[in-house]
């Protein structure tokens, strides 16, 4: 399986995520193809709703910087993780700046889906999502269902699921090597 | 009451966050409000110390922004990452106003979750969160097309000007429907056959001389 996973530790979290990760990408591999993108090293800017993507250059952002490496390897993915220490209650801002470029993967044209409106499919098919979550001193299961329920969203926007999610707290990188194999 | 409103959008000025605004701030000053109201673009990045002086100061805060995949933009949530919490003395009041493309307000009671949830983390007084779709065509359509949902944002702001609150009838009103009923989806699937709902992306495809392109896929495996 090829799998991708977006780093979004920051300066402010604790660092462990990082250690995590590789952690999990040493478990998995070679069986695996694993990339890691550690986001707060990249130079990603904001989506500035331009729609170029959608209207002017279908499929491609206007903006030009490291999103530009990680859309191919997203697209080659079954599995992309989305790692964050929760801030806020929520995944980092740095993963969620690089989560707003995914936009030009998807069609503009609107279709129904489960009774609601989406957007239509650019690709046959899409990687489908997993998280992987590390708490904050007051997380609590409120906190973890609404980012859940959240990525179950944005799963739906992107046509694939949300199959996993770890804390790393509760989880080791063994066991998310476990569920994969067994995916 | 110092009354600070942040614009959540990276479209800045040009922002359909920035017309929302303005309705808002007609009906605000309605009510003989005189003061001027602060309005914080949280695009303008390198204000960013600025803009956490002017939450500091404010005793109301509402944030506006565009839904994005059905959570908030990141330099929304970066800001939300850099707020302090409350102090006992004076716990600010904060509302949000979420605005969106699709018209279903389903779309947008996930991330108002979060939201209920941050100002509790963070002892705010909540004003609630407005929840409005269908915004994106307000760019394309005639302006007497707009003049309910502009009501609707006068009426809001109007409502704040005078109690301090958010009007809870109202805002259900405007997030209506949650989700599109049996007929809706029925009428949806005759006009997509007429291929009606796509007609704005359309004519901009063909605008920039891109239509034949409309389904690149430039990153297939
Ligand atoms: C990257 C991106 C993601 C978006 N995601 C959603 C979405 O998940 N659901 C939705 O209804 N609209 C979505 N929209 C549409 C915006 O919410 C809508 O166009 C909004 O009115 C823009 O407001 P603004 O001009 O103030 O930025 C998205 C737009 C962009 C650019």
């Amino acid at each position: 399986m090829i799998i991708t996973i977006l780093d979004g530790s920051m300066q402010g979290s604790s660092g462990e995520m990082i250690a995590f990760v590789e952690k999990a990408e040493a478990r998995l591999q070679p069986k695996h193809t694993v990339r890691c993108f550690h986001l707060q090293n990249l130079n990603i800017r904001h989506c500035n709703g331009c729609w170029d993507c959608w209207w002017k250059t279908p499929g491609l952002c206007a903006i030009k910087d490291d999103m530009e490496s990680i859309y191919p390897v997203v697209m080659q993915s079954d599995l992309l993780v989305f790692a964050s220490p929760l801030m806020a209650g929520f995944t980092s801002s740095v993963l969620k700046r690089a989560s707003d470029r995914l936009i030009p993967l998807i069609h503009p044209y609107v279709i129904l889906n489960q009774g609601e409106c989406h957007h239509k499919k650019r690709y046959d098919k899409y990687p489908d999502f997993a998280l992987i979550l590390e708490r904050e001193p007051d997380t609590d299961d409120e906190d973890i269902a609404i980012v859940k329920d959240i990525y179950r969203r944005f799963a739906l926007n992107f046509h694939c699921s949300l199959k996993h999610t770890w804390l790393t707290h509760m989880h080791s990188p063994q066991d998310i090597a476990h569920d994969i194999h067994h995916f | 009451m110092t009354f600070t409103i942040f614009n959540g959008s990276p479209r800045y000025k040009k922002s359909n966050s920035q017309t929302l605004t303005e309705q808002f701030l007609k009906g605000y000053h309605n009510q003989g409000k005189t003061e001027p109201v602060k309005i914080c673009y949280l695009a303008r990045a390198s204000q960013l110390a600025e803009h956490l002086e002017a939450f500091r100061q404010a005793e109301e805060v509402i944030i506006i922004f565009p839904l994005y995949t059905d959570c908030m933009p990141g330099m929304v949530k970066e800001f939300l990452e850099l707020l302090p919490a409350a102090g006992n003395k004076n716990p600010k009041k904060l509302g949000f106003i979420v605005q969106s493309g699709f018209p279903e307000a389903i779309h947008s009671v996930y991330v108002e979750r979060y939201l209920e949830k941050y100002a509790r983390r963070r002892h705010y007084h909540y004003l609630g969160t407005v929840i409005k779709g269908g915004v994106e065509s307000i760019r394309s359509m005639p302006p007497s097309m707009n003049k309910k949902l502009f009501k609707q944002f006068r009426e809001l702001g109007d409502n704040f000007a005078r109690t301090g609150q958010l009007p809870r009838e109202l805002m259900q009103q405007m997030r209506t429907p949650l989700k599109m009923n049996a007929v809706g989806r029925t009428v949806f699937r005759v006009i997509s056959l007429l291929g009606l709902p796509d007609m704005y992306w359309k004519k901009m495809l063909k605008k920039h001389g891109a239509y034949h392109l409309r389904s690149s896929r430039p990153y297939a495996p």
